[in-house]
């Protein structure tokens, strides 16, 4: 094999250098001991809007039932999820801390994104691999999906969503209502 | 590597062949991409026994594993995992040799003799910190090298998650389990008892975190469960070789 060769598109390094400036925030925060853990959560929330980009995710996870939905359920979508990815991180950092990770490569993907592996090296197991899907935003970079061992939060969320919006006769609302009962405590 | 590369095509040819005169009924359902991807025709009933599974998990797998992690010692659980890793290593190794997966099947045979020889009868995962990685290969995964689709996703009581083709290849693989052969020649039964009792402690042990986080933060546990059983097996076919990720396109507003 001729090295470099694969590529036909050179990657990107200001993508994975943003990852490492993300992920060494993000692990600082959570190890940051001084800090509450409604801090931790606030501080993580902001962290977590520099680093993803939300919207699109929200939009992206409803796929062809975005354009279903009305304006309003389209806006008030898009507010419940934003607590949903916020909380179902946030545990999920807390939970996990005590993590580092390493970049292992980047990978040029469709359009202008780049897909950063990392590898989180855990105390307790062998190493997660896991795929940052990063696009550019004017002069930075967003994520807009994460993959862990192959399986994409993105798509998971999609179908499960799918499901629940079946569930309740292909209507938007459906899911809306569930999401406001998973994220409308306080 | 040239010598895979070369065999692998050939077997897939003369397997996707004979499996298509065979199992044309079952095979070719996509692996889900979109929303509704996953075929799930009996989704009535699979969510009847994933409940009756989470439910035995709730009572009795799910605390088991808990008091097992309180218990054992990190080194004793690990050395569990490796013996019982070890035992179906000769399943590991017949399946890279029916993928084509020369590369594969060497790396799981050095795995099995390293850890056999120098890590005391599988209880030392040496081969893992000389560099030798533990893949999981089954006979679903075989099946899905040849080319065979999922076929429907269905829940199996106990087993939990699977799909026409991964229960085909569960059965395939019981029957060609080494221990198994020999506990039936042998008449020792309760080794495979004990061996399945573990082996489900060990595998949940691992999980414990993973699971209670997607239970927490999933909406719809049972499709939140489906979504990722459908991935991981694509990606553990394509031995974490990522190949189609989902589109994502620019948004107009």
């Amino acid at each position: 094999m001729v090295p470099g060769a694969v590529f036909a598109q050179s990657t990107d390094p200001g993508a994975s250098a943003f990852i490492q400036k993300l992920g060494d925030q993000t692990i600082a925060t959570f190890a940051d001991k001084s800090l509450s853990r409604e801090q931790a959560v606030e501080r993580f929330r902001a962290l977590l809007h520099t680093g993803f980009d939300v919207p699109y995710i929200g939009r992206w996870v409803l796929g062809r039932y975005w354009n279903q939905a009305s304006p309003a359920e389209q806006a008030e979508y898009q507010k419940l999820f934003e607590r949903l990815i916020v909380d179902t991180y946030a545990n999920r950092f807390v939970d996990y801390s005590g993590q580092t990770f390493k970049i292992a490569g980047t990978r040029p993907e469709a359009g202008d994104d780049t897909t950063v592996t990392t590898q989180i090296i855990r105390p307790d197991g062998p190493p997660i691999n896991a795929d940052w899907r990063v696009r550019k935003a004017g002069s930075g970079y967003k994520i807009i999906d994460v993959a862990v061992e192959g399986v994409s939060m993105g798509l998971t969320q999609r179908q499960e969503f799918a499901s629940v919006i079946q569930g309740g006769g292909g209507q938007v609302a459906a899911l809306i209502q569930a999401l406001r009962q998973k994220v409308g405590r306080s | 590597m040239t010598m895979a590369s070369f065999t692998r095509p050939f077997i897939r040819v003369a397997a996707a062949v004979m499996l298509s005169l065979s199992a044309a009924g079952c095979a070719n359902t996509p692996d889900g991409q979109d929303g509704a991807g996953i075929s799930d025709p009996i989704e009535p009933v699979n969510r009847i026994i994933f409940g009756f599974n989470d439910a035995a998990d709730t009572i009795l797998l799910r605390p088991a594993a808990e008091v097992y992690v309180a218990v054992a010692p990190d080194p004793v659980r690990e050395a569990v995992h490796s013996f019982i890793r070890n035992l179906v290593s000769p399943l590991v190794i017949a399946n890279n040799l029916l993928q084509g997966d020369l590369e594969g099947a060497q790396v799981a045979t050095g795995r099995m003799l390293t850890n056999t020889i120098l890590g005391v009868g599988g209880l030392f995962d040496v081969a893992s910190v000389a560099g030798m990685k533990d893949e999981e290969e089954d006979f679903g995964q075989t099946l899905g090298v040849w080319g065979l689709g999922s076929g429907p996703y269905v829940v199996l009581p106990l087993f939990g998650p699977s799909s026409v083709r991964d229960a085909t290849g569960l059965a395939v693989d019981t029957v060609a389990d080494p221990l198994r052969v020999w506990a039936y020649a042998n008449d020792s039964k309760n080794v495979l008892y004990v061996r399945t009792g573990v082996s489900a402690i060990d595998r949940r042990s691992q999980v414990l975190k993973q699971v209670d986080d997607l239970k927490r933060n999933s909406l719809d546990y049972y499709a939140a469960v489906r979504s990722l059983y459908a991935q991981q097996r694509r990606a553990q076919i394509n031995d974490n070789k990522t190949d189609a990720a989902p589109e994502f396109p620019v948004f107009g507003n």
